[in-house]
């Protein structure tokens, strides 16, 4: 008894027993019979502190994807000291059927590696954790290569909790050209990378229309609200990336690059060229592209769509201006 | 090594949930074996064994009796380092993964699709189907959509046979110059792709946009001359003691955006204006600055010094001159 239990050795302890029992265990056998808990107990005493852990103990497990069901009996609604609970082992167990082959391990190695910071670098490391459990064994790591994903955006942890609880969302939003955010209210369906950026794809709650935001325009904190919506049908990710190709493919811009030049080393990469330095390329936003044609200064001149010359033009007179000698 | 990182709790009751299934399919491994499979220390494998064969049920006295608990061969642990259960609970096979870990793993794959050489689309498919079905709850929705660059194959053959590469370079300042390179690792940080290697005229490490590498051929006759033990720093970008230092002001709202140049921990004071802000940026040299600079119009503000002004305001009245 002396001994005091560490946190660790009581997670896994109530793993264990959760999964041990076939009808469950209210929260007084947990409190009074699971390692951790038990040497803390006092049998008729107050075991608030004690029942505020077992709380947070069930959200830590959950969190690790382990089914821990709560059963509540019809009969006993709202009274918390009959809920039952237990982890079904049929659902905490990988399904047998699932297995890989050690290509597809040394795939799945590369794919875990590419979020080495920020969110889901954590959740990246415990999957490789459980596929090594498996016990298989790699095929030789494709050396040289360490692609890295970033999702470095602070709107992309709470995003992605909400599009699994499938709550709507606010937040404010920098619209490209604009100096001033303006709130949204969005309900969230999927995050996608795309020409290098994240994006948050759902419904509008204004306007009940789909749409995507730019996750580094978001400012301020993404807002969680308790406003649920269905689960969507489908395969929300793919048809963001879809509709995102398809408005790409519908916008061409044409430019002239100075030979030489950054802007004919880097636009000309992802463009198809003509003579004399005319490129057309395809772009997803107006106003992003405008912020990079116009980080190009001199060494490109746009003439095709007129609005991306005025959005290009207004960009550059502004700099101008507000770094002129007549200017604060 | 996978523990470099703090470890959390979570992660370490994750770990012991992925062991007890290693161990049992794997009678009598080595505690060497065990920690190469799962890349952590000897120590830890020990520690977890420890632990393991003291855990158990609460079981039918609620005392935790011995029949309650794992167990393992102690004589062969203690005097041989192998490890044997040699009684088992509650658990035998690998937990499932969490809607959030099997996201994470798909949109790695996605993100691999795009390289060159790398797994076709039907194998990222096939994989992601067994994630989504290997997972707690459905993932969340994950997308990437990933460009690749037609020198990756090029340079990840450089790098895997230790040849040297020779190409023309654009540097940031807008010179151009040949360069002789042993490559050592590709890396990409969002759409952009990066070679890390030997400079052999600089003799020192540097980093290279693909996107501004032209001409890239592999160096045949070229014996690598860099010197053993040549460790990459973990980050692409290094702050140089020959950075110059500029005080600008910028939109709070812009603040997020700039995020990659103003590092973790920006010192802000109140400008003038309301909503915005002056801080100090380090930048390489002025030719970036005023790409940065007039790429986020309206939003960003160079005060000084007086030079700085000057360029980008340089930069950006050549460019609209051209509409006039």
């Amino acid at each position: 008894m002396a001994v005091p239990v560490s946190n660790e050795e009581r997670l896994f302890s109530l793993v264990l027993a959760l999964l041990a029992t076939e009808t469950g265990l209210t929260k007084a056998d947990v409190l009074s019979s699971v390692q951790g808990y038990r040497q803390r107990y006092r049998p008729g005493g107050n075991n608030a502190s004690l029942e505020r852990q077992f709380e947070r103990d069930k959200e830590d497990v959950r969190d690790l994807g382990v089914p821990l069901e709560s059963i509540e009996l019809p009969a006993d609604q709202g009274a918390s000291q009959f809920t039952r609970y237990r982890i079904p082992k049929g659902a905490y167990d990988l399904p047998a059927d699932v297995t890989f082959t050690p290509q597809e391990i040394a795939l799945l190695n590369l794919a875990a590696l590419a979020w080495r910071e920020g969110s889901l670098s954590g959740e990246s490391r415990r999957a490789l954790m459980k596929l090594r459990s498996l016990g298989i064994d790699s095929d030789e790591p494709l050396l040289g290569y360490a692609p890295r994903l970033r999702a470095r955006d602070a709107a992309f942890d709470p995003l992605s909790g909400a599009i699994e609880r499938h709550h709507v969302v606010g937040f404010g939003y920098l619209k490209p050209g604009d100096t001033q955010t303006r709130k949204r209210r969005l309900a969230p369906l999927a995050l996608v990378q795309f020409g290098g950026r994240w994006h948050v794809y759902g419904t509008d709650q204004r306007t009940g229309e789909p749409r995507t935001f730019l996750l580094s325009r978001i400012v301020g904190q993404v807002e969680e609200t308790a406003t649920a919506f269905p689960a969507p049908d489908g395969d929300p990710a793919a048809e963001a990336l879809e509709s995102l190709r398809r408005e790409t493919a519908r916008n061409l811009a044409a430019v002239t690059v100075q030979p030489g030049t950054d802007a004919a080393a880097r636009l000309g990469r992802r463009a198809e060229a003509h003579d004399e330095g005319r490129l057309t390329l395809h772009y997803t936003d107006l106003q992003v592209i405008a912020d990079e044609l116009a980080s190009f200064g001199p060494e490109v001149l746009v003439h095709e769509p007129p609005a991306l010359v005025d959005a290009v033009r207004e960009r550059l007179d502004a700099v101008a201006a507000a770094h002129g000698d007549d200017d604060g | 090594m996978a523990d470099a990182q703090p470890q959390r709790v979570q992660d370490r009751l994750a770990f012991l949930l992925a062991l007890v299934p290693y161990l049992l399919d794997n009678d009598g491994v080595s505690v060497g074996q065990a920690a190469a499979h799962f890349d952590v220390p000897e120590q830890r494998i020990r520690e977890a064994v420890e632990l393991i064969a003291v855990s158990g049920v609460p079981g039918d006295s609620r005392q935790y009796q011995h029949g309650d608990l794992f167990d393992i061969d102690w004589d062969r642990f203690e005097t041989d380092d192998e490890i044997a259960i040699t009684h088992q609970v509650a658990i035998d096979d690998s937990p499932r993964f969490s809607a959030r870990e099997a996201a994470a793993l798909i949109a790695g794959l996605q993100y691999l699709s795009a390289l060159p050489e790398n797994a076709d689309r039907a194998t990222i498919a096939t994989l992601t189907a067994k994630l989504t079905r290997a997972s707690a709850t459905a993932p969340a929705a994950v997308g990437v959509e990933g460009e690749a660059d037609d020198r990756l194959g090029l340079v990840r053959d450089a790098i895997a046979h230790g040849r040297v590469l020779r190409f023309d370079y654009l540097n940031g300042r807008g010179e151009r110059e040949e360069r002789s390179v042993e490559p050592l690792r590709v890396e990409s940080v969002d759409e952009s792709w990066y070679l890390r290697g030997w400079d052999r005229a600089r003799k020192a490490l540097r980093t290279f946009r693909l996107d501004r590498m032209a001409d890239v051929v592999i160096d045949e006759g070229a014996q690598p001359q860099r010197p053993d033990g040549i460790e990459l720093p973990e980050r692409i970008f290094q702050p140089s003691k020959r950075d110059l230092t500029v005080v600008i002001e910028l939109a709070e709202a812009a603040l997020p955006m700039l995020a990659d140049y103003l590092g973790d921990r920006p010192v802000l004071e109140p400008a003038k204006r309301r909503g915005w802000v002056r801080t100090r940026l380090r930048i390489a040299h002025l030719h970036g600055l005023k790409r940065l600079v007039t790429q986020r119009s309206g939003l960003v503000q160079v005060i000084e010094p007086e030079e700085a002004r000057r360029t980008v305001a340089e930069w950006a009245a050549a460019g609209a001159a051209q509409y006039r």
